[in-house]
């Protein structure tokens, strides 16, 4: 049932006046899938995802996100379906506390108060950011500004959450944080489509990769196909190690790897 | 005389509670990359800006202290003259540094050129070449404003490089860009150094950098707290308690409750924990 399908793109045109920068993109992501949406820098991603929020509208073809075709709608028509972090959250933070930032989505919607005070707890309890709901949101170091604004598109449980480059900016715990979120909304059966240059993330959190090349889908494959197995795409550090030391198929994060290597020796030290 | 001096200089943002930078000291040398990094709030962007100038003239505040780059002091009106085309400061976000007039991505390149008065044969043959650096030849009539965050990024830095900067002052440059973009700067940087030039980059990026920095200099609360090698600095325990990061590789061998020195790359962990 198409309501069930998170994004389905065909035949997907757009160019921004006569800079044509899609032609003829289909894609489909489905419950619980995590898209890392790659490709250089220019190839459309950017444009691909405000194609997906309905921020933009294709010249050519059909973009219909949960369910619902985008054309002659707005993000506002999805609001509570999609969530969506931009490259510079900034240019989405406007309330007076964290707490009013996040619950302002599910105000929106219409939610009852008490709805939406449990739903903005659980969410910056999940991202660890009780601590600072009463602070203003640009009192805060922008990496806190990014995560507060990933609050914001978590709150209302949307079916399709959109992200582009959840983890610029962030420190290593931070990013171990997003990886994490990003695996528990999936098995919850939030779709990801998230553009990140950061493939050590993209290797923890996400599964498939579409990369964008020319105007087009060029190569939509699992990730562990492509990363490491292409000259544009080195595979990261730790899914490098895992290979190598046989370790293929863990999830290459410090959290899964580390209990399986504790019990082998250690070559060079002294210790047993 | 180094490319960059600060002797016990304090910053403190207008309406901060507390200063960004407190007693801070280093000197960065030419032909080398100085790599600086430090816990969120540690000071090393802070230390960009007032080498530059651009703290306190753009975001107020009080200096003290004693700050030579290239042996003027950049926070002196005079200095902007005796600086200009010398120093080349990239930030994270590039589309704050577009000139906003040029039409094309080769006007922009050209702009700084331009404005310095350079003949006509000169400005054309250094933008090609700038371009080229950095692989944008093929966007050289684009407008600049439509060009996505890494390519913009790429623009603004061959805008720099086509002037053969002294000293480069990069604050995150790469957090835009692509594995292959990445490379290019980082061979862009070995390249500058080589050429003579002083590197000073603020970066988190460990595995990146581990490979391009001859130094590393760990901030702690606004001042250097470790000096030294990048190697011998991200295979001890310091770095962490400083609340900066290792590389990948280190991060693991921690959580696996390995004793420092912690391996680094890849291959150091295939040899540490190879049966």
């Amino acid at each position: 049932m198409d309501a069930l399908i998170p994004l389905a793109m065909e035949q997907v045109g757009f160019a921004y006046g006569s800079h044509s920068v899609l032609e003829g993109v289909s894609l489909r992501v489905n419950a619980g899938e995590g898209v890392a949406l790659l490709g250089a820098n220019g190839a459309g991603k950017t444009t691909l995802t405000r194609l997906a929020m309905a921020l933009l509208h294709p010249d050519a073809g059909q973009v219909t996100t949960v369910g619902r075709h985008t054309t002659g709608r707005g993000p506002e028509d999805l609001a509570g379906a999609v969530g969506y972090l931009f490259q510079h959250p900034e240019a989405q933070l406007f309330a007076r506390t964290v707490h009013a930032e996040v619950a302002f989505g599910p105000e929106r919607l219409g939610w009852s108060a008490e709805r939406i005070r449990t739903a903005v707890d659980a969410t910056l309890e999940e991202l660890e950011l009780a601590a600072l709901a009463a602070h203003h949101p640009y009192d805060l170091p922008q990496p806190t500004r990014r995560l507060v604004a990933l609050a914001a598109a978590l709150v209302a449980g949307p079916h399709l959450l959109i992200l582009d480059e959840p983890t610029a900016g962030l420190d290593r715990a931070a990013r171990a944080r997003v990886t994490e979120i990003v695996l528990a909304r999936r098995a919850a059966g939030t779709a990801i489509l998230a553009v990140t240059h950061d493939m050590e993330f993209a290797a923890a959190a996400l599964d498939r990769a579409v990369v964008l090349v020319a105007k087009g889908v060029a190569r939509d494959l699992p990730l562990p196909e492509l990363l490491g197995r292409h000259p544009d795409f080195p595979a990261p550090p730790l899914l490098e190690l895992a290979r190598r030391l046989g370790l293929e198929g863990v999830r290459p994060t410090a959290a899964a790897l580390a209990p399986l290597l504790t019990s082998r020796p250690q070559t060079g030290t002294l210790e047993a | 005389m180094s490319a960059l001096r600060m002797q016990g200089v304090g910053f403190t943002y207008p309406g901060a509670p507390a200063p960004a930078l407190s007693d801070c000291s280093f000197a960065a040398e030419a032909g080398q990359v100085t790599w600086l990094t430090g816990a969120l709030g540690a000071g090393t962007s802070t230390a960009l800006l007032v080498a530059a100038g651009l703290a306190p003239r753009h975001t107020g505040g009080d200096r003290t202290g004693v700050v030579r780059t290239l042996g003027e002091d950049p926070a002196l009106p005079a200095s902007r003259a005796a600086l200009g085309g010398r120093v080349a400061l990239v930030l994270s976000s590039p589309a704050t540094q577009l000139s906003g007039i040029a039409e094309t991505v080769a006007q922009e390149v050209a702009f700084a050129p331009a404005n310095l008065g350079w003949p006509r044969a000169r400005i054309r043959s250094r933008v090609a070449d700038a371009m080229d650096a950095v692989q944008i030849a093929h966007l050289a009539d684009r407008d600049p404003g439509t060009l996505s965050g890494g390519e913009m990024q790429r623009a603004v830095i061959a805008a720099m490089l086509v002037l053969e900067p002294e000293l480069w002052l990069l604050d995150e440059p790469t957090s835009a860009l692509d594995a292959a973009g990445r490379a290019l700067i980082h061979d862009m940087m070995r390249r500058e150094a080589t050429r003579g030039a002083a590197v000073v980059i603020a970066s988190e990026d460990a595995d990146g950098l581990l490979p391009v920095a001859g130094r590393l200099i760990v901030f702690a609360s606004g001042r250097p707290a470790i000096d030294g090698t990048p190697r011998a600095i991200l295979a001890g325990d310091q770095v962490w308690r400083a609340g900066a990061a290792s590389t990948a590789i280190a991060g693991l061998a921690r959580a696996a409750g390995v004793v420092a020195p912690y391996p680094l790359t890849v291959d150091d962990g295939v040899a540490r924990w190879t049966r």
